[in-house]
């Protein structure tokens, strides 16, 4: 069997498994981001319990494996009477996971908008709460994009480890493959190069999300200072 | 017949410290409607400092301070809605850069007074010329001149009205051919009634526009009077020996 005919077989197979791949790294991608974020506001602006407490989560979450995260909570956790599926395991453990990333990234990004631009929101009688919708928001997810961008891609690499726990995304279906075929080369060849142009397409896609979101005259304004 | 004195700020005993850093060491200041009073200074006196600490950015460690009879210092007072209407002009201008001018002058009429959106529009617009920029309406601070920035950010403060506008070195950020445009701006404002306090080294505005200079030293005011005064005759050899070196520079 030739690769080109090898490839018609393996094609429609890996096509489905992407469709699962782009679903478990979208899915966990917004879970990070809708947890991201809220942590990162709270390590910034939160009282000294709250900041303690969400920095503990970032802490766990970032100094741990994300596969010793998704085993304990597919098996440990049934063990105290918890049961997830594995797809609501993959989404809880690669969310939680990347949720901990994100807020940092988030984070940064709040930072680097400079103390006066809250100062002036306050001074025109604008609450905390304000500032924080209308100045620092829209400034601050701009900010996180080129990093954000970078969880993105490492997002749909790393949802490749759902595969141990037998969820038919890219990775297994390569396994499948192999053990059917017996060639593991052309396999992981074809498994790579489509990662390759999944993550290619994603990256151009979020370059035009930085370039049209660019606030005019700051880009300039901020490379000449 | 002068019209009888209104108070618009108060500051009685005001203390404020970082850390071991006594910034402010009781400052008491009583300013009318319609007075322009520059305070001068040594950096790191405390003047931006006693500005903050009137519109509350910096709250005081001890003292009161009254904005139009209301006590700011007054754990009830709520302070977000006092600060509506008392102006600040920054050093570094803090447009909101995200927003085009125009927005960044409607953006309080609409989520702070509860404006509606054409009638904020047109206020915003109506501040724009005011202040010579109607044509940069769609611009973003990032687009503008220094110059042209700090006028948005007047602007930005007069289009809420305020009773009080507070001016922390608005001209010490600009290159020296774009401070007369926010000079003139602040000159203008100065004929029309306003009440401003200014924490300024141009000398020549506070002689020709101000109608006191207050000279802070270590926390303390040293001395205050007309700049008549205070320029050319001062009481105390503090304020001659600062004075003096600063009016060589204008």
């Amino acid at each position: 069997m030739s690769f080109i005919e090898y490839m018609l077989i393996a094609l429609p197979k890996i096509w489905v498994g992407l469709q699962i791949t782009f679903k478990i790294s979208s899915i966990c991608l917004l879970i990070g981001m809708v947890i991201g974020f809220p942590v990162a506001l709270a390590r910034v602006y939160g009282p000294k319990w709250l900041r303690w407490l969400v920095s503990a989560y970032v802490e766990i979450f970032r100094g741990t494996p994300v596969l010793v995260q998704l085993f304990l909570i597919y098996y440990g956790l049934p063990q105290f009477g918890i049961t997830f599926s594995a797809f609501s395991s993959a989404y809880l453990a690669i969310g939680l996971n990347s949720g901990a990333y994100q807020s940092e990234y988030f984070r940064g990004a709040i930072q680097a908008i400079a103390s006066g631009q809250m100062m002036a929101a306050r001074s025109i009688g604008m609450t905390r709460l304000q500032a924080i919708r209308h100045i620092i928001i829209p400034q601050a997810f701009r900010f996180a994009i080129p990093s954000w961008s970078n969880e993105a891609v490492s997002m749909v690499k790393i949802s490749s480890i759902v595969y141990l726990i037998a969820i038919p995304e890219m990775m297994y279906v390569a396994k499948m493959l192999i053990s059917k075929y017996y060639n593991p080369m052309p396999t992981y060849i074809l498994v790579g190069l489509v990662y390759l142009l999944v993550i290619g397409v994603l990256t151009l896609l979020l370059n035009e999300i930085e370039r049209r979101t660019t606030i005019p005259g700051l880009e300039t304004a901020r490379r000449g200072s | 017949m002068p019209k009888p004195e209104k108070l618009i700020v108060k500051i009685e005993n005001v203390h404020k410290a970082y850390g071991k850093e006594k910034v402010l060491r009781g400052i008491s200041m009583d300013i009318n409607e319609s007075e322009v009073v520059v305070l001068v200074g040594p950096s790191g006196t405390g003047k931006s400092t006693l500005l903050r600490c009137i519109n509350q950015l910096t709250v005081p460690d001890s003292g009161k301070v009254w904005v139009d009879g209301v006590e700011l210092t007054n754990p009830k007072t709520d302070k977000d809605k006092a600060r509506q209407h008392i102006g600040m002009v920054f050093q570094d201008f803090n447009l909101f850069n995200h927003l085009t001018t125009l927005d960044n002058i409607m953006l309080g009429l609409v989520h702070v007074l509860g404006m509606k959106k054409e009638e904020a529009y047109d206020k915003a617009m109506l501040e724009l010329e005011r202040v010579g920029l109607a044509n940069k309406y769609g611009s973003y601070p990032g687009q503008l001149s220094g110059g042209q920035k700090q006028r948005v950010a007047i602007a930005r403060s007069l289009a809420m009205e305020p009773i009080v506008m507070l001016f922390d070195e608005p001209t010490s950020a600009l290159d020296p051919e774009l401070i007369g445009e926010v000079l003139t701006v602040m000159k203008d404002l100065a004929e029309g009634g306003m009440t401003m306090i200014c924490v300024t080294h141009e000398i020549g505005f506070a002689r020709e526009v101000c109608s006191r200079i207050v000279f802070m030293e270590h926390g303390e005011i040293v001395e205050q009077g007309l700049p008549v005064k205070m320029l050319n005759n001062p009481d105390m050899q503090r304020t001659k020996d600062f004075l003096g070196k600063i009016s060589v520079l204008d």
